[in-house]
């Protein structure tokens, strides 16, 4: 979404956000969350990844770029991903990029990491209701949005 | 015998028992207070080889530029030193591939500093004489210490004695252990999310993408680098401020456990962006998370090529 | 032409009163340079400096400029679009020779560029004299005099107390006019102007020898000169994104979503990517190429197709090189290698 139009229409702004979840773990466990009907709020666009390894720092901030207001991007625990290290190696990543983000200052709780198995899905919910109200209390992204400000030289 | 005759020395020993195709050193540079990257080929060449506190370029970048066949020697500093090996860490460069002449570094003159003292006025002439700059222009004359006027980098430095070399050329330096690099950087920690991304708007504001930074950086050798990747674009080419930030995002990601603070990066920007505020970030935290440090052994796994099961993970749900 | 004359204080006046009616760019100071930048008070211009750092081209031919605006696969708007009227208050003579260089390029007897043309068009030009030109000012090697007006509305000269404006175009009689605190010059004014840009033309010093490079660099495309002379350049951008003629660029669409622009963006021949095919071949495969290119084109080809060097002697590539590449060096070893 471009930002203008989500200034504009602050009043019933609800939170996109993106969801990277492994498919092994947290998507499984979304899956669940689903089946057992527990209710969590529907702001989040689920990207299935083969392992939270496989999450690039590019698509975190490619989201932001694109209008996303918030990011999660959830694995396997630590032991359990099916690759044996893949999140382990990610986690380092995340860590890293994390820091730098919130350090040039984009507001802590916009990108968001979490660990839900295929048996959490009571775990899923909490973390989307979570999200969707450090979300929410941050209000809109503005930082890293790409405006097109095409008038300006 | 003065540094500058032992690197010749050296340089001259190595190219005549041909056990180098060439030497990569500093010469005598266009402008006052700049000397210039030199590659010496012949034996008639060494002369011109010479070593002072200009001396600021990170000449291990060309290690990874040049695809130069045969044995290649490189006078090296002790920032270019932890740089050559990062990238025999990281399979760029073979060991037995290059020759090090190191050079034990008291530091490189901050020029702009010095310009900075002068306002407009130009600078005609420089020379340096027992630690100190002196220098002449129109109608001044000045004359510093150099200590006084040190890069950043230089005066946080703690391997100014190369830590890798085949030969090395004067005493070993004593290194400082009292300095505490990343203060500037927990300073700037405690300021607000807004405070931050205000001063980081207005840094970038004035970037025009020449790529200097990351040209001039020994780690930056990627055959495709993610900002030229046009098959899909990640990221847009014109200077709008959200591809101009990610630009500098994820270039300070790539260098998370491998920057030396050489400081060459924000020594070639043109527009004096404050580049350093990113890298030494990244730097401390991977000293902090990690306990590493780039560039000071040939054996220590880099950080982002290896983990622990315990390591920190506070922030993950 | 007409010369009138005003006091140092009333230019800022002066400036204000342009404020009013165009948008005006003039020399500011940014951490340790000066860059033009839109000024919303005479009293923010800085009037002591020697050059910008960056060159003031992108006036004319900007960094990044959107060319048209589209949505769901239609276009919604396109361009030139409308930046007002300009001021560019206090460019240097060899930048103003740059603009004529550019001019060749983008408007000429078989193509036309109405987004060069509209801004050209639109834009006032107010040329300020050297006084003190740098050791890296070379322009009288190229024909051009650090005093000379050609090519500005209204030209000012420094001198000392006062500054002297020359009026140059019907545009420039016409910004004289909007403020009344300008007398007519006298002799001695003049006179003192006249001395200012001798002074200023001894000053520069450093000299190259133009004539004939064309004709020796006809015959060195395979020279083994090229091989040696690129390798301490690491191939970025900041000689050919500085300086005043360089025009090269790169026309790309960039979309989020379902909505984009089109944008013209400056782009480099010291980048690889600038003449990689989409096969993956470069034909300029390495930096050797690159430079070599970069040299021919400013002193060999341009001079056939335009019959001027694209070059005006402001020296920001030798000033700024992060690793010395000194252009007079240059130009000095093809002549007398
Ligand atoms: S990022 Fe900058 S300081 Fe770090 S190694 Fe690269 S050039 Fe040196
Ligand atoms: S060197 Fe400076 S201006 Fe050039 S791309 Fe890097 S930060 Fe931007
Ligand atoms: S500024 Fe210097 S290093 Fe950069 S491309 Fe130009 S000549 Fe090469
Ligand atoms: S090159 Fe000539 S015209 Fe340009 S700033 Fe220097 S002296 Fe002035
Ligand atoms: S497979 Fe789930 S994180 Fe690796």
């Amino acid at each position: 979404m471009n930002l203008d139009e989500v200034d504009s229409k602050i009043e019933n702004w609800e939170p996109k956000i993106i969801a990277f979840l492994c498919n092994w773990c947290s998507y499984a466990g979304a899956d669940l969350a689903g089946i057992s009907r527990i209710q969590y709020p529907p702001n989040v666009r689920v990207i299935r990844v083969p392992c939270s390894g496989r999450v690039d720092p590019f698509f975190i901030i490619k989201s932001l770029q694109a209008g996303a207001d918030g990011v999660l991007v959830s694995g396997c625990h630590p032991g359990d991903c099916h690759y044996l290290t893949g999140n382990y190696f990610a986690r380092r990543r995340f860590t890293i990029l994390k820091n730098i983000l919130e350090y040039i200052g984009i507001e802590e709780g916009r990108v968001n990491f979490s660990w839900v198995s295929a048996a959490e899905g009571e775990k899923f919910a909490t973390v989307i209701k979570e999200v969707t109200e450090s979300v929410k209390a941050l209000g809109p992204a503005k930082r890293l949005i790409k405006r097109f400000n095409y008038r300006k030289l | 015998m003065e540094i500058v005759e032992r690197i010749r020395e050296e340089a001259r020993k190595a190219l005549e028992e041909k056990k180098v195709e060439l030497i990569i050193g500093f010469e005598e540079g266009s402008l006052p207070l700049r000397t210039t990257p030199a590659f010496i080929k012949s034996i008639d060449a060494v002369e011109r080889l010479i070593w002072n506190a200009t001396c600021e370029n990170n000449l291990a970048n060309y290690l990874l530029r040049l695809k130069i066949k045969g044995k290649v020697g490189i006078v090296a500093k002790g920032c270019d030193a932890r740089s050559i090996i990062n990238a025999i860490k990281e399979r760029q460069i073979e060991r037995d591939m290059v020759f090090i002449i190191g050079v034990p570094c008291t530091g490189m003159v901050d020029r702009k500093g010095i310009k900075e003292r002068f306002d407009e006025a130009e600078i005609l002439e420089a020379i340096e004489v027992n630690g100190q700059i002196k220098v002449k222009g129109e109608r001044f004359e000045g004359s510093f210490n150099i200590s006084d006027f040190l890069y950043d980098s230089c005066k946080t430095c703690t391997q100014k004695t190369p830590s890798l070399y085949d030969v090395i050329v004067g005493d070993e330096v004593k290194e400082r252990e009292d300095v505490d690099e990343f203060r500037e950087i927990r300073e700037f920690e405690k300021k607000s999310p807004d405070e931050r991304w205000a001063y980081f708007t207005r840094e970038i504001e004035s970037c025009i993408r020449c790529y200097a930074c990351r040209n001039v950086c020994p780690l930056c050798y990627c055959k495709e680098c993610f900002i030229d990747q046009s098959r899909p674009q990640w990221f847009g080419r014109s200077i709008d401020e959200s591809d101009r930030m990610i630009f500098h995002i994820i270039r300070v990601f790539h260098t998370a456990g491998r920057c030396v603070d050489c400081g060459a990066c924000e020594r070639a920007c043109p527009m004096g962006i404050d580049l350093r505020k990113l890298t030494k970030k990244v730097e401390k935290d991977v000293v902090e998370l990690y306990n590493y440090k780039a560039g000071i052994d040939l054996e220590t796994v880099p950080p982002l090529a290896t983990y622990k099961e315990d390591d920190p993970q506070e922030f993950i749900k | 032409m007409e010369e009138k004359v005003i006091s140092r204080e009333k230019v800022v006046t002066f400036i204000d009163t342009l404020i009013g009616k165009y948008y005006v760019f003039a020399p500011v100071k940014k951490k340790d340079f000066i860059s033009f930048d839109e000024v919303k008070s005479g009293n923010e211009v800085y009037l002591g400096y020697r050059n910008s750092k960056d060159s003031p081209k992108r006036f004319l031919f900007p960094q990044s400029e959107v060319m048209l605006r589209y949505e769901k696969g239609r276009l919604i708007e396109e361009g030139p679009f409308d930046y007002g009227k300009r001021v560019i208050f206090g460019i240097r003579p060899c930048d103003i020779k740059g603009f004529s260089l550019l001019n060749k390029v983008f408007d000429n007897h078989d193509f036309r560029d109405p987004y060069f043309i509209t801004k050209r068009d639109s834009i006032i030009l107010i040329g300020m004299g050297c006084r003190e030109p740098q050791t890296t000012c070379f322009c009288t090697s190229l024909g051009i005099d650090p005093g000379s007006s050609d090519g500005a509305d209204l030209f000012i000269t420094d001198i000392g107390n006062k500054y002297v404006f020359q009026i140059l175009t019907s545009k420039g009689e016409g910004i004289i006019s909007e403020y009344d605190g300008f007398n007519d010059a006298e002799k001695a004014d003049l006179d003192m102007k006249e001395k200012v840009s001798e002074d200023a033309k001894e000053r520069i010093r450093t000299k190259v020898e133009i004539s004939g490079l064309k004709e020796k660099l006809d015959g060195m495309f395979e020279d083994p000169f090229w091989s040696d002379l690129h390798e301490k350049c690491i191939g970025c951008a900041i000689c050919t994104y500085l300086c005043p003629t360089c025009h090269c660029f790169d026309i790309e669409d960039e979309t989020v979503n379902d909505k984009g622009v089109r944008r013209r963006n400056w782009d480099s021949c010291m980048f690889p990517l600038f003449t990689l095919h989409t096969s993956g071949h470069n034909p300029r495969e390495s930096g050797k190429e690159r430079m070599r290119q970069r040299i021919m084109h400013k002193f060999n080809y341009f001079v056939s197709y335009w019959g001027d060097t694209a070059c005006v002697g402001c020296g920001r590539c030798i000033i700024n090189c992060p690793v010395n590449m000194d252009l007079r060096k240059v130009i000095n070893n093809i002549n007398h290698g």
